[in-house]
């Protein structure tokens, strides 16, 4: 009965308060779809480290078939040749250098490169044998890198050598800017949805205060005065964070998966479904943020 | 039922007590006139009993507890057993008769068939069955006022307060508002009114308790609206009731429990 009642209250608040509901809904909307997009951003910079990007800042490609390199001439790397390598990476004008190095056989790579690339159609035209296998070094300095790459560049079965994280730091930066940007513009939204869930609740009670007179002179308890005021809000923000969750999906479903990973067969972009991930977080924070924000409206604003 | 305790209420530090040091007790299934002149403290005394605001110093005890010892989230069941009516109804005027009614037990938790059984009855004791579909406008003032003494007694309260009910009636209407609660008292409900209308004070002859300036200066067993027992310092009762106003400044202070004729106080 009791609930019954406080749904029927909710019902009749949301009525009563229609456009002010709907402008809470948009904004918070808004403010959790920047939060959102930080998020994206994020999961996309992870997505684009793959396997070895933390833990390693070296690579070593060996020659494979037909590598048009100059140290591949011999055709693809030699037992022999990888065991010159591996003995120059432990000597000691090298190993100075170095944390220490892992070597990635052409099965790793594929390992790897599966993982990355889940959400691409590219990795089901790749096979174990398309890829090299390489030594992966971790270095001490990372600034030491044209080091490694002056010691091992000419060495032969060594196809290349590159700093991954020079390829990779770049674009990173710039997402990362981008990141901080839209957690900014969430920020200054969620002021704005905070502000407006008040004052939405603050009007809420307002409307209402025949009946929470009442409701208090009868002898209702706290929470069934408050509850309804404080689920208005909660469901607004629900909604809102509902809206957010559905236009990142979109966006990782048609801009990412459609138009960008057409664009960019090369890249590994996130996944639709690792976006919904982000929704409970949205939610969650939706709740939170309507809650308390209602929870003080309704300590100042209607006496039980 | 209610115990005061030289309670004092102080609402403003510069100007003087709403309510100065009174003690008084409301025996249960009693019915008492709460009188005196606009700004005596009458309603302040009922906020009191409601714990809608706290005594400054002394005790208020309702139903044998200490009010000030209620945690505020056990005042809702002290509220339950309390039922309060106001000069100005406070009907919800989107609901009809038997939702504002219903309106009180809903928010407590009642189930719905205890509610469509207790609702017609009550509506029925306040004389108002076959309206339960009216809604508030269509009703006169008296037909309003007992919508709203209705919701006061629904959950059965055991203490009825009454804030000049009868404000806004005119006298035959006041007259009916009257019968009811005299009904609701006879069914044992402790009734404590406040009120300016001396024709329904002298009509009901039940106690009457006037404070002046926030203390009771008369507390009398069936008695009327103005004193029939000359007081010390305060013949001037015996004058009509739009003279009594002057004097009493120099006057001497009072004993709070004015000189009382009440039988069934032993
Ligand atoms: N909330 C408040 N804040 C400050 N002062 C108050 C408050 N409520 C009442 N007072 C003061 O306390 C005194 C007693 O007020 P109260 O309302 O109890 O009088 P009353 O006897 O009910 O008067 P009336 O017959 O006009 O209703 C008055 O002087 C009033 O100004
Ligand atoms: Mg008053």
């Amino acid at each position: 009965m009791r609930l019954q009642f406080i749904l029927g209250e909710i019902g009749s608040g949301l009525r009563r308060n229609l456009s002010m509901v709907v402008s809470v809904i948009l904004v918070t909307f808004v403010s959790l779809t920047f939060v959102g997009a930080a998020g994206m951003l994020q999961l996309q910079i992870n997505q684009m480290k793959g396997y070895w990007y933390d833990k390693v800042q070296v690579a070593i490609f060996l020659c494979g078939e037909g590598s048009a390199a100059a140290g591949c001439a011999t055709g693809p790397v030699t037992p022999e040749q990888q065991e010159n390598l591996r003995t120059l990476l432990e000597s000691p004008a090298v190993s100075q250098y170095i944390n220490d190095f892992q070597f990635e056989s052409k099965e790793d790579a594929y390992k790897h490169f599966k993982e990355q690339f889940s959400n691409s159609p590219i990795v089901d035209s790749v096979t174990p044998d398309q890829l090299p296998a390489s030594f992966r070094i971790n270095m001490k300095d990372p600034e030491k890198y044209q080091i490694i790459s002056e010691t091992f560049a000419s060495q032969p079965g060594v196809e290349t050598v590159i700093d991954q994280r020079q390829v990779l730091e770049r674009l990173f930066s710039v997402m990362n800017a981008a990141s901080l940007v839209a957690v900014s513009i969430a920020g200054v939204m969620t002021v704005c949805a905070i502000l407006l869930i008040a004052t939405t609740i603050r009007l809420s009670a307002f409307s209402r205060r025949r009946e929470t007179g009442i409701m208090r002179l009868v002898g209702a308890s706290k929470i069934v005065i408050q509850l309804p005021f404080i689920l208005e809000g909660v469901i607004a923000a629900v909604i809102g964070a509902a809206l957010a969750s559905g236009t990142l999906w979109a966006v990782a479903h048609f801009f990412l998966g459609e138009f960008m990973s057409k664009q960019y067969p090369d890249t590994a972009f996130i996944s639709p479904a690792q976006t919904l991930l982000l929704a409970p977080a949205l939610i969650g924070l939706g709740v939170v943020l309507a809650g308390t924000s209602s929870l003080l409206t309704l300590r100042r604003y209607l006496r039980v | 039922m209610i115990r005061f305790e030289n309670v004092t209420k102080v609402y403003d530090q510069n100007a003087r007590p709403a309510l100065d040091s009174v003690s008084l007790e409301i025996d249960r299934g009693e019915f008492a006139f709460l009188v005196g002149a606009s700004g005596s403290g009458k309603s302040t005394f009922l906020r009191l009993v409601l714990k809608e605001d706290r005594a400054t110093s002394g005790i208020v005890y309702v139903a044998g507890q200490n009010v000030a010892n209620i945690s505020s989230w056990r005042v809702p069941r002290l509220r339950r057993g309390i039922g309060v009516v106001f000069q100005d109804f406070r009907l919800l005027p989107q609901k009809n008769v038997f939702a504002n009614v219903a309106f009180a037990m809903q928010v407590i938790g009642k189930s719905r068939s205890v509610i469509r059984d207790t609702v017609p009855e009550v509506l029925k004791t306040v004389g108002l069955e076959g309206k339960e579909r009216r809604m508030p406008h269509e009703l006169s003032g008296g037909e309003q006022q007992r919508v709203a003494i209705a919701r006061a007694v629904v959950n059965r309260p055991g203490i009825l307060l009454a804030d000049e009910p009868t404000g806004n009636l005119d006298p035959t209407t006041s007259m009916g508002i009257m019968g009811v609660l005299d009904k609701i008292n006879q069914n044992g409900t402790t009734v404590v009114m406040a009120t300016h209308d001396d024709d329904i004070v002298n009509e009901m002859r039940k106690r009457v308790v006037e404070l002046k300036n926030g203390k009771v200066i008369r507390d009398e067993a069936r008695a009327l609206y103005t004193s029939m027992i000359p007081v010390v310092g305060q013949s001037r009762r015996l004058k009509d009731a739009s003279g009594r106003d002057d004097a009493a400044d120099t006057s001497p202070p009072l004993p709070d429990r004015s000189p009382r004729s009440r039988e069934d106080q032993l």
